[in-house]
């Protein structure tokens, strides 16, 4: 369906042409300063050159403006639009606008499904034997529990940080999902939501360590046993580097595996009209192929959402057990 | 020859996602064939294999998309 839309707005609202005016007045805006008097020279026979072809096709210029201000311009605002979040309203609270976006509305659709899945699993839980919903969400919790934490935190401290692993693994499992549904949005393909998990995770992992001991010996556990004491310059700021690192990895491999699925989702939609602009030979044809190759990354994608939430549940689970036992 | 410089951001971008790419490919690759072959030699150990190779690949997927991030900035900005 969506393919039809994209494919009526090539017919209908943009004519090839239409597309040469549209981007030219972008680049000279966007040129910078520095490079602009070294542009003048070049440009101007340029512009010599583009203004009879320019003054035809004006009233296709307005349409096109138009077109952008909705934000169905070209094919890369397209795909921008479907990735990059979306003001809903403004709510001021001080300083800060705190006003309903596409991102955070799905972050607590997302967050309200957890919370109710996971109260039907327990309800199905106290009647016995678990059944549906119940059995499906206890395979989970206890891969989860026995696979990812006790296998990588372990030595009894596995079943403290089990909770916070589970709640990782289902909120980042159900944001994908979500995100999959048509007229949604993945809340995790905004790198704001992933920061806010990796400093989760990085509290996590110091507090593994300074609970156990202490934050003066938790600090110093960073540094191996029996270093000499000239390397101690070169491993502490390597240490904190690869402190910081970690949640950095774990932010960055989240966002972009959320919105790289997305992006070439909508690519590969986006090549119907790009071909029906060449002409309709090319791009009827188009539409089974891009539908085929667009579904199969999208049942890619519900594999990646499985395989993300595992990741991040491990990684997140093997930090906290380097800094809670930091011998091995 | 006159070259908007944007459009040498895109072409680095292009080229940069494909070196990126072939990197990231390689990586994986090369993990993948030695799993397989770990587990066609000892199928006992096929679920150990599994969980290590997938943090493994995670870990090159992550750097893969480091880079991956650097040629979508230089193509949007």
């Amino acid at each position: 369906m969506i393919a039809s839309v994209l494919l009526a707005a090539a017919l209908a609202g943009q004519p090839p042409a239409a597309h040469e005016p549209a981007p030219a007045p972008a680049t000279v805006e966007q040129a910078s300063p520095a490079a602009a008097p070294v542009e003048g020279q070049h440009e101007a026979p340029a512009h010599d050159a583009g203004a009879p072809h320019a003054a035809a096709p004006a009233e296709h210029g307005g349409e096109a403006a138009g077109h952008e201000a909705e934000g169905h311009g070209g094919p890369s605002e397209i795909l921008m639009h479907h990735v990059t979040d979306e003001k809903y309203g403004t709510f001021v609270l001080g300083p800060l606008d705190l006003g309903p976006t596409k991102h955070l509305v799905f972050f607590l659709v997302a967050a309200a499904v957890v919370l109710v899945i996971v109260r039907l699993a327990i309800r199905s839980y106290r009647e016995g034997i678990p059944t549906g919903i119940g059995a499906a969400v206890e395979t989970l919790v206890v891969y989860v529990r026995d696979e990812i934490a006790e296998r990588n935190i372990g030595h009894g401290d596995g079943a403290k940080y089990t909770p916070l692993l589970l709640s990782f693994f289902f909120f980042i499992l159900f944001a994908a999902l979500i995100g999959l549904l048509p007229f949604s949005a993945t809340s995790t393909g905004n790198i704001s939501v992933t920061m806010g998990l990796a400093v989760v995770a990085f509290l996590a992992m110091q507090l593994a360590g300074i609970s156990k001991y202490g934050v003066v010996h938790h600090f110093t556990n960073m540094i191996p046993a029996g270093l000499p004491a000239w390397l101690l310059p070169i491993i502490i700021p390597v240490e904190l580097l690869g402190m910081f690192s970690k949640p950095f990895a774990l932010m960055i491999r989240l966002f972009a595996n959320m919105l790289a699925g997305h992006m070439v989702i909508t690519t590969l939609l986006l090549l119907i009209p790009l071909m029906s602009a060449i002409g309709l030979v090319f791009g009827v044809p188009m539409i089974p192929i891009s539908l085929l190759l667009a579904l199969f990354i999208m049942t890619l994608e519900v594999l990646v959402a499985f395989i993300q939430a595992y990741v991040f549940t491990l990684l997140t689970s093997i930090f906290i057990g380097m800094s809670a036992h930091p011998a091995h | 020859m006159p070259t908007d410089p944007k459009a040498l951001a895109y072409f680095a971008a292009g080229i940069g996602a494909g070196l990126t790419i072939m990197g990231g490919a390689a990586g994986i690759g090369r993990l993948a064939a030695a799993a397989m072959e770990g587990i066609a030699r000892q199928p006992n150990a096929a679920d150990a294999i599994r969980g290590a190779m997938i943090l493994s690949a995670a870990l090159i997927e992550g750097v893969t998309f480091f880079a991956l991030i650097v040629t979508i900035l230089l193509a949007i900005k």
